[in-house]
């Protein structure tokens, strides 16, 4: 409405190219990406169609789908958790030894425990009104702490405990478990979302969250669901991870930290909330799984690949980031 | 001849033929304007006649599209505040241009400490020493040292005027010209009149340009009265011996042609009450009042900014606590403080800022349009797309929201679609009182005439409306009834059926 | 002083605010000063000095806590002036990884003929400085929120790093540093004092200098400040900077400290430096704080810790007492009327 001052004006101009880069809606960019580098890798190197290969992804990829996926409600609010690399640290600790104490209980126990810790974050932001940022970052000190007091080092689980593990190792008509797992939980979540007035609340308040408020929409409640679904994803990883391994390590989830934001974001999904989803999330995965497959093979560096999905990270934030809901860029 | 140039002299800033336009309005048409040395301008005006548009061309925010400014009789072309500032003109507005966490000194000086540089770093000592000096010509004590959040209002707008002056010292304009922008609202009566006391000693030096809807005090404290209606300067004459009532007619009066507000679909309210409020309070917002609204009533509160009708719209749909007295609705009383509790009772609010409060801007025109109702549009417990395919395109069709698909996301609608999306999603949930704030603030003149289809239809078919307009003649024209506020009472109610409204002067009266 | 110097009569001089909230204000906004913080700091000690019986108060502990403290303050001082502009560092571990493998890299050692002697000082903090530029500059040009882009930079940092290093620990034979770290000419371990004189230095920076003062003027309202003329973007740049720079001494310091330089010397550095910038005071809404709060909040944090080992409590419950004092000190300093609805 106003003539703009050279500043808006710079800005206008930035915003234009990046509605060039951003109109290639970042998933369009990530299948192409996706078709690029399974392209690249098949041609490059006769291993990565092998069945074995395959297979080494889709699993690997199923597990971080999962937490792609948690991570995904907690940006989808606006906010982020980066307490999930402790949590799946400390349930694939705890999971060994609940397995040895109680069975089968193991299982809803440290769901139940993931919804705990959800629900705490979900708290400290709502209630105590800390940013998610800082909130997760202190929730996820202090369970990573507790997953080194419940086991200083990584624990093997004794053979007779095995059979607990099957569940997760077993396989479906030729399908691994693993697998499964990541498409069931891709298909509630996605029907979740869909389909009920809590997952569509979860859009709206990552939306607008005073106008969520305005209309009457409980956004405590709303964003204390979100969370609570990000620790019981996280949870349900530390134990597909124990089950794969037969064993836990306190230190195994500090990685999905950034690969979860990464596939996130790397999908399309926007920092600011609000905007995306379960497929683009998949997408997201499947780009990472590929790229993580094929550096390996390649023999990238595995803390070069990190620094490269840093770069990711920031690169897709960039263009995703919807600026004019903040105009002040903290 | 002489008298020409006796006047050319004594006049600082003149804006002449000046003309301002933004899409679809002209702000400011053809406006002439002077301002002399050593006097206090009073600069009256509605909401909307253009005064803030006038000031901000004054202090360099944007330029006029067409006629000239021109400073100690030289043409001038402003490029900024900083610019403005440097030249001798400032404005000091209600929301305060101050840093908070920082000190009274450090504001006073922000961005232009190079005189107080020794050794590149900054002289703390000097610095206070000067904002003492600063804020004692003006006769006032203030601790320099405090952080300025811990000041009162009155304190602040001090070091605001104080600033004005000190850029134009440093910068050595000659006369400097401080605006100050609607001062006394937030003042109590013993600092209003500590503010006209400064304000009368600083003429000697200072022009100052003030800008209030307080007809009263402005004939009391200026010298000269400009009156601004619709864009432009209607009058421009010394205050001594002025009435109100003359000031108040200059003011409204606009002649509108037609049946603008459809008021020949106005209908009468039915029997029922639907929504009550009795002795509702808020300290420091607004006194204890009662009224009632009836079904497919249209309520009209009319007041100025500060009589206190927004933050009772604000209580009424649950986003602020009141202190006292309660709310009914369908003899149901909703939480005090809670939205959801409002909603779900059935009080909606469409609100002023549609694009920060209003919308989902990112969602599609469906999702918004079906907030409220998900839970209804639900087939064996879960929602069913089919639905809400079905009840998006019912009310796109019904509220002639213009979009290319109901999955079109919200952002990219007009100012008009966008509230008609609004409103659609209210109207179709079960709500018995539409609160409207100011609905058709930034919708052009087409979809204007759609809003008010709208809210006649759904008045008739039961849903009561409290609406606050822009103009006194939208509130006039759409009411079946009006509530006027003052000064944080409710003073009065006028009838305003069809056929029987009242005029603008008559409630200016009131207002004012 | 009430001197009236008025041009005209001699009229009343009317005397303005502060209002009921003045007062009020004027305490909370003297957290920027550090009364709070030093009674906290006093009972923190009182505390352990009745549950280790006075161990703790020996100049023994004394000594091994300011010596602890200090290279943590030397970061946190850089890192809180992220705060103060109403942003975050997250990318401290990554710089000080990436800093601490070129001193492997450029020292005297087994592994390599390098030997730059002292220069790897002011390497060091070149090195951390550009890390600090570049993330200001990607924050405030890209327009990308300040900790996604830190958290980024630090992945890709210490991605960088490690590949460097290939994870190798560096053992250093030039132990000049070193024993300057340790030596106590004064009575007092020179790292300490190395880090009061820093913190002290940064201090009149930020009380002093325009710059300084720009800071917390962006921190207390970003818009604001850039309608009065402030560079915005050019003074957000300079505290990253200014932050990578004492991130790179501190790397040198710590890496020589230990005595090897391995990519791993960033880790577990974050948690405790933020939680030690907040028990100082540092609002991370931004406006408030300074040098000073940042050392003391370090001093505190460290006391606490030094305390619980010396009762020998367990060191992950250790961490898990960091955690909970961090959010229970940002819970404190927030300044929620800033943040609207918080995410």
């Amino acid at each position: 409405m106003e003539e703009k001052s050279p500043d808006a004006k710079q800005l206008d101009a930035r915003k234009a190219v990046m509605r060039v880069v951003g109109r290639l809606k970042p998933i369009h960019l990530t299948i192409a990406l996706i078709l690029l580098v399974g392209l690249a890798m098949a041609v490059g190197n006769r291993e990565f169609l092998s069945l074995y290969n395959i297979n080494t992804i889709l699993t690997f990829g199923a597990i971080l789908l999962i937490a792609a996926l948690g991570q995904m409600f907690a940006i989808l609010i606006g906010g982020i958790d980066l307490s999930v690399g402790g949590t799946i640290s400390l349930i694939s600790v705890m999971f060994v030894f609940l397995v040895h104490s109680v069975g089968y209980w193991a299982y809803p126990l440290c769901l139940a425990t993931g919804l705990a810790i959800g629900y705490l974050n979900g708290v400290i932001l709502t209630r105590v009104k800390i940013p998610s940022f800082i909130a997760t970052l202190g929730t996820g000190g202090i369970i990573t702490s507790l997953a080194y007091l419940v086991s200083p080092r990584p624990i093997d689980a004794p053979p007779e405990d095995y059979g607990y593990f099957d569940i997760v190792n077993g396989s479906l008509l030729g399908i691994g478990n693993v697998f499964i797992f990541g498409l069931v939980t891709f298909i509630l979540l996605l029907t979740f979302l869909r389909v009920t007035r809590t997952g569509r609340n979860i859009y709206y308040v990552g939306s607008n969250i005073k106008m969520a408020w305005m209309s009457g929409t409980d956004i405590v409640e709303t964003r204390n669901v979100a969370f609570v679904l990000c620790g019981v994803c996280a949870a349900l990883v530390g134990i597909v991870i124990s089950g794969v391994r037969y064993g836990g390590d306190p230190v195994v989830g500090t990685s999905y930290i950034l690969n979860s934001i990464a596939a996130v974001v790397v999908g399309g999904t926007a920092l600011t909330g609000g905007v995306g989803g379960v497929v683009s999330v998949l997408f997201g995965t499947l780009f990472l799984s590929l790229l993580d497959n094929g550096m390996n093979v390649v023999g990238i560096d595995q803390y070069f690949q990190q620094a490269i999905l840093g770069a990711m990270v920031i690169f897709g934030v960039a263009v995703t980031f919807d600026r004019s809901k903040t105009p002040i860029v903290k | 001849m002489e008298t020409t140039v006796f006047r050319a002299e004594n006049v600082v800033l003149a804006l002449e033929g000046v003309t301002r336009r933004f899409p679809g309005v002209t702000a400011l048409n053809r406006v002439d304007l002077e301002i002399r040395k050593n006097e206090i301008l009073g600069l009256v005006g509605e909401n909307g006649a253009g005064k803030s548009v006038l000031t901000k061309i004054m202090i360099g925010i944007y330029p006029p599209d067409e006629g000239r400014v021109l400073l100690n009789g030289r043409e001038v072309v402003l490029k900024g505040t900083s610019d403005a500032s440097q030249k001798g003109i400032g404005a000091v507005f209600q929301d305060g241009s101050l840093i908070p966490n920082l000190s009274v000194t450090e504001n006073l000086f922000l961005c232009h400490e190079n005189g107080f540089l020794q050794f590149g770093t900054l002289s703390r000592r000097k610095m206070a020493a000067e904002a003492r000096r600063l804020l004692a010509q003006m006769n006032i004590d203030i601790d320099v040292d405090l952080p300025v959040a811990s000041l009162t209002p009155a304190a602040k707008q001090m070091v605001e005027v104080a600033r004005v002056l000190w850029l134009s010292e440093k910068y050595g304009a000659s006369n400097p010209i401080v605006i100050l922008d609607e001062p006394t609202t937030v003042l109590n009566d013993s600092e209003r009149d500590t503010l006209f006391d400064i304000l009368k000693k600083l003429k000697s030096r200072t022009s100052i340009i003030f800008i209030s809807h307080r007809l009263q005090e402005v004939l009391e404290n200026c010298d000269r009265i400009v009156v601004l209606k619709d864009g432009q300067n209607v009058t421009d004459m010394p205050t001594k011996g002025v009435e109100i009532s003359e000031v108040e007619k200059l003011m409204v009066g606009h002649e509108f042609s037609g049946d603008r507000f459809r008021e020949v679909e106005q209908a009468a309210p039915r029997e029922s009450v639907v929504f009550k409020v009795e002795q509702i309070g808020k300290v420091g917002a607004f006194e204890p009042l009662s009224f009632e609204v009836h079904e497919g009533e249209i309520v009209s509160l009319v007041g100025l900014v500060g009589s206190g009708k927004e933050q009772l719209c604000r209580c009424i749909a649950g986003l602020d606590k009141y202190d006292s007295g309660s709310v009914i609705v369908d003899g149901k009383a909703p939480l005090n403080g809670s939205s959801s509790s409002a909603v779900h009772n059935g009080v909606g609010h469409v609100p002023i800022e549609r694009r920060v409060e209003g919308l989902a801007l990112n969602l599609t025109v469906a999702d918004n349009i079906n907030y409220l109702v998900l839970d209804k549009l639900k087939r064996a417990g879960v929602i069913s797309s089919r639905m809400e395919k079905e009840h998006a395109e019912k009310w796109v069709a019904e509220c002639l929201v213009k979009t290319p698909s109901i999955k079109s996301a919200c952002g990219g609608l007009s100012g008009g679609n966008q509230q008609k999306v609004i409103l659609s999603k209210w109207l179709s949930s079960d709500v018995r009182l539409l609160i409207l704030d100011h609905p058709t603030r930034g919708v052009d003149i087409g979809a204007k005439d759609e809003v008010y289809r709208l809210i006649r239809k759904f008045a008739k078919s039961g849903v009561a409306m409290i609406v606050m307009c822009d103009t006194l003649e939208e509130d006039i024209g759409l009411a079946n009834r009006l509530l006027v506020m003052r000064d944080r009472r409710l003073i009065g109610e006028l009838d305003a059926s069809a056929g029987r409204k009242p005029s603008p002067q008559e409630l200016i009266k009131l207002i004012v | 002083m009430k001197q009236v110097e008025s041009i005209a009569d001699a009229s009343p001089v009317h005397k303005l605010g502060p209002g009921a909230a003045g007062e009020v204000a004027k305490r909370w906004f003297s957290r920027s000063g550090t009364v709070a913080q030093i009674i906290s700091l006093a009972i923190v000690i009182a505390i352990f000095a009745v549950g280790t019986q006075g161990k703790n108060l020996s100049w023994a502990n004394v000594q091994v806590v300011l010596s602890l403290a200090a290279i943590p303050a030397i970061l946190a001082v850089g890192l809180h002036l992220t705060i103060v502009i109403g942003g975050i560092d997250l990318s401290i571990q990554g710089t000080v990884a990436l800093c601490a493998v070129f001193v492997g890299l450029l020292s005297r050692s087994r592994f390599t003929t390098n030997d730059v002697g002292l220069w790897i000082l002011p390497i060091s903090i070149a090195i951390g400085t550009v890390c600090g530029l570049f993330t200001g500059i990607l924050h405030t040009k890209l327009r990308i929120p300040s900790f996604i882009a830190t958290l980024g930079i630090s992945w890709v940092l210490y991605g960088v790093a490690v590949y460097i290093n290939r994870a190798m620990i560096i053992g250093l034979l030039d132990h000049r540093i070193q024993n300057f770290i340790n030596d106590k000419p004064l009575g007092i371990a020179n790292v300490a004092l190395v880090a009061l004189v820093i913190a002290i230095i940064v201090q009149f920076f930020e009380d002093r200098t325009r710059a300084g003062r720009y800071l917390y003027a962006i921190g207390g309202d970003e818009a604001l400040a850039h309608q009065l003329g402030v560079k915005v973007d050019r003074i957000k740049i300079l505290a990253f900077a200014i932050a990578g720079c004492l991130y790179g001494l501190g790397a040198v310091l710590l890496v020589n400290r230990l005595g090897s330089a391995t990519s791993r010397a960033g880790l577990n550095l974050l948690f405790p430096v933020i939680t030690a910038i907040a028990v100082g005071g540092v609002a991370l809404t931004g406006g408030i704080g300074g040098a000073k709060n940042a050392l003391l909040g370090t001093l505190i944090l460290t006391v606490l810790n030094n305390g619980m080992v010396l009762m020998a409590v367990n060191p992950y419950a250790q961490t898990a007492v960091n955690g909970v004092v961090l959010i229970v000190a940002v819970a404190l300093t927030l300044d929620r009327k800033k943040l609207g609805f918080i995410k």
